[in-house]
This record gives structure tokens, sequence and C-alpha cells, in this order.
């Protein structure tokens, strides 16, 4: 079997003197989608920064793609995608642009991109909108160019921190659809959701992320996609109750 | 070339935003042409004995003033949008991000410099040299503002990608830029005196930004997203849990396991 594209062993990272992640272990393996989950503020960000190279973790071994990675270096960094929760888009800038600017710097490092039209208009973006500046947009819409970006670079490893956030309900079918996609072309994905039931559709593996640790995780088994259902319930029901938790939606 | 292709396409880039809506030049401008109407309310009137003293020290305050508000604009463009994190998790060459927005603050800056000589030599007879001596004057501003740019871009990087507030980069960035705006300083005074020696004071700035240039570039990618632990740290720290003895990753172990019985940390 294939080297998984991301491995952490015990990694801590802390702030200050906050500790916001403690001895984290964690695998994804190429072909596999894998939901995180937690409560705001137990770290999820966090972990995704770990993982893209954006933070460098106070303890413990990152690998990405086979090799230990004291730093996330450019090469490994050609090999993955993130899409955080804040679109990083340059509004004054049209969708196309955006893109082209990634595709282009790509392609100073001998990396190719896919088109930026081919990947905006597979995301559902009309070709008007791809010539008008990013900061017209709706939420949604920039969600979608931040998708594109990241699709466009064929990543083997793709980092999601809520991209189902201000998807409408054709936005969320087609992303699922799209990461379904991503996972047959073999591509590790991992992202954190609050809606549960997207995660149960396309999750391999769901894994609850509290006190800065991963403490619980299931599985679905090939087959048993009730099985699944249920047992990520519970472990949906186990997550903290917190005022500010903006969670959408819950198991139903 | 490759460092240098991709400094090139951000820097065309960020000139592609700045020339959509001129935000970060017409406040530059403007507040440069707001410095010059106060000097000159200030000190026209005096001997020109005192515009001599005064004029250094007036053109390379321009310039620390402008500079703050340079910086701070250009990367609060980042900050907003977040943008700067998709450029360090891209896979270009983090050095790239510091030219291209050294470049673009460099060339704000030479904008207001072209304002702001000819402006104080309108309004101080004692800047007749400026007129004199175009060439040397346009080296020392390219050279002041060069080694003023080559620090504040690395704090105003580290700033954006942090929680630092802008209040921070004004803190930290005047004690630092003091040796650069210092050094022009008497370099223009040299100038302003028709000294012999202006040639060595402008050969010492350049070996300056050289050098600051090469200390920043260094620093750049630490400073934003900080250094690797030390081996030994990454082993564990006192008082934590030893890492548990591990079998290499078998191919169909994952590390991570059902714990929904164990305990959460």
């Amino acid at each position: 079997m294939s080297e998984p594209a991301a491995a952490l062993r015990g990694v801590a990272q802390r702030f200050g003197r906050k500790v916001v992640l403690r001895n984290l272990e964690l695998e994804l393996r190429p072909g596999t989608i894998v939901g995180l989950v937690g409560a705001n503020g137990s770290g999820k960000t966090t972990l995704f920064s770990v993982l893209s190279g954006l933070l460098q973790p106070d303890a413990g071994e990152r690998r990405l793609f086979g090799r230990e990675a004291d730093e996330v270096d450019a090469p490994a960094r050609a090999r993955l995608a993130y899409v955080a929760h804040a679109t990083q888009l340059y509004g004054a800038l049209s969708a196309r642009e955006n893109l082209r600017l990634f595709a282009d710097l790509r392609a100073a490092a001998g990396l190719s991109t896919r088109p930026a039209d081919d990947v905006l208009l597979e995301l559902g973006l009309s070709p008007e909108a791809l010539g008008r500046p990013v900061a017209t947009f709706s939420r949604g819409m920039a969600q979608r160019v931040a998708l594109a970006r990241a699709l466009a670079a064929r990543p083997e490893l793709l980092l999601l921190d809520e991209p189902f956030t201000a998807l409408d309900a054709a936005g969320r079918g087609m992303l699922s659809r799209v990461l379904l996609d991503e996972r047959s072309r073999g591509a590790a994905v991992l992202l954190s959701s609050h809606d549960f039931d997207a995660l149960i559709q396309i999750c391999d593996r769901i894994v609850l992320l509290e006190g800065g640790a991963l403490v619980r995780s299931v599985e679905h088994h090939q087959g048993d996609r009730e099985g699944f259902r249920r047992r990520a319930a519970a472990l949906w029901h186990d997550l903290p109750a917190d005022p500010g938790d903006t969670m959408a939606d819950g198991p139903r | 070339m490759r460092l240098l292709r991709q400094a090139l396409l951000l820097l065309r880039s960020e000139l592609r935003q700045e020339l959509r809506d001129f935000e970060l030049l017409l406040t530059a401008g403007f507040f440069t042409v707001v410095l010059l109407a106060m000097f000159y309310l200030s000190f026209a009137s005096l001997q020109a004995r005192a515009h001599l003293s005064a004029l250094p020290g007036l053109m390379w305050l321009t310039v620390a003033f402008v500079g703050v508000l340079t910086l701070t604009r250009i990367f609060d463009r980042e900050r907003e949008a977040d943008t700067l994190r998709a450029l360090l998790a891209a896979p270009i060459d983090r050095l790239a991000i510091y030219l291209a927005k050294s470049a673009m603050a460099l060339m704000v800056l030479m904008i207001c410099c072209a304002v702001l000589v000819p402006g104080l030599w309108l309004i101080f007879p004692a800047g007749q040299a400026f007129a004199e001596l175009p060439g040397q004057t346009a080296l020392l501003a390219f050279l002041g503002c060069a080694g003023y740019v080559a620090i504040g871009t690395l704090f105003a990087a580290g700033l954006a990608t942090g929680a630092g507030k802008n209040t921070l980069l004004f803190i930290i960035l005047y004690p630092l830029t003091t040796p650069v705006l210092m050094y022009a300083l008497v370099t223009t005074r040299a100038l302003l005196d028709h000294d012999p020696a202006l040639p060595d004071h402008l050969a010492r700035m350049f070996m300056l930004d050289v050098i600051l240039f090469a200390a920043a570039s260094l620093l750049f990618e630490t400073v934003l997203v900080g250094a690797p632990a030390r081996r030994s740290e990454r082993a564990g720290r006192p008082g934590q849990r030893p890492p548990r003895d591990r079998p290499p990753l078998a191919s169909d172990a994952p590390v991570h396991r059902d714990m929904s019985r164990e305990t959460s940390s």
C-alpha cells in the first residue's frame, strides 16, 4: 500500500501559554476523505496550518509524501493545496486573474495547472462572472473561486477548512461530487465542517478534535453507510456545547 | 531565474491592483503634499542658514512617515483578505514575496520623492543643490528609500501574518530604521554642502543597503512562518509524556485508532 500523503505524530502547538494541539496523531492516506469535526476553538485551523506549512509545530513529527518535513518546502507545497476558511482572494482582481496569478507562479516553478476557465466553469461560475472583480462576488461565489484555485493544481493532498460554508444546496452537491472525484483520482482529502449530512455522504472517516487532540474517530466500513451514520451521530453529539458554536446542521 | 520571475509576477499583480484604484499612490502622494505645505508654513520664514540645517531632516522625516503609511497599506490589503497566507502555502519561493513587496514599496516612495525633492527645492533656496546635482540626488533618494524598505518590508510582513496591530509597526520600525535614516540625513547634508566626500557617503549607503537586504532575505521566511523546532524539542519537552516507541508505519495500519473507549487528553 502507498505511503500516507501526510502523517502527524505527537504534534504539539502552542501560542504563548495556550496549548492548541497536544500529542496529535493523524494519518491521511491517498484516495480517502477524512472529515474533521470539533467545537469552535478546538484547533482545527491550527491543524490545517501545521499540515500546509504555515506553522512549524513546536513538537512532534510531520511527514508529507513519505518524507519528514521539518519545513514544508516548495516541492511539498506543490503537491498540496489548502483552502482556508477565508477565501484568500485578491478582491481587485477577477476570478480569472486570481487563478492565473497562481498558475503563472506555478509555471515559473515548472508546475502545470489546469486552465483557469475550465475549473471555474466546472465549479458553477457563469462565463460572465469570470472577468468580474472578486470583490463583487457573494461569499459563495468567492468560495467557489478559492476551491477552483486549489483544484486547478491537481493536488495529492487537499486541505479544506469548512469548504461548505456559504454554499447553497446546489453548491454543496457540486462540492461533494468534486471531492469524490478527487478521491477517485487518488488524492487524500482532509476537510472540516459543521455540515453533518455532507460529511456522512462523502467521508471515509470522521475524527473528533477535542482539547487539541484527536480523541475519537469513526470509520465507514464498506456497505455500512447506516452504521457509519449512527456512530457519527454519537460522535457529533459528544461535541462540547459552545455558546458561540454556529454549527449549522446536526444529525437527523 | 525562477525567483526573479515569481517576484516579477507578484509585482505585476501588485501594480495591476494599484492601477485599479490608485489608493496607495493617492494616499502617499497626498500625505507628501500636506507635509510640504506644513514645512512651508513652519519654516519658510526662517533664515537660509536654518533651512540648510533643517532640509535633510525634513526630507527623511517625510520618507519615514510616508514609508510607514505605504508599508501599512501594502500589507493591510493582504491582511484583510488573508492573501499572504495563500502565497505562503503556494509552491513559490517565499523570498519572491519579499522582493515584490519591497519593490512595490520602493516604487511608491520614489514617486513620493519625485514630488518631495522638487517641492523642498522650491520652498527652500538652500535646496538648490538638488537641482544642481540631479543624478546624485536621485541616487541618494533611491539608496535611502531602499534601506528603509529593506527593513520595513520584513517587519510589516511579519505583523501582517500575526496578530500584531499596525501600531506595532510604528513602534518597531522607527528604531530599526534610524541608522539608515540618520546616514541618509548625513549624506543629504554632504550633498547640500557640495562635500567632495559625497561619493564615499553614497558608496557606504549602498553597502549598508546590501547588508540590510541580505539580512532581511535570510530572515524573511523565519519571520513569517517560524523556524522548525529543534530535534530535541520535537522528541518531547521535559514533563511531557515521552513519545511511544512505535514500529515503522505499516502500510495497512493507520496511526490514529478508534479511541472511543479511551479518555480524552
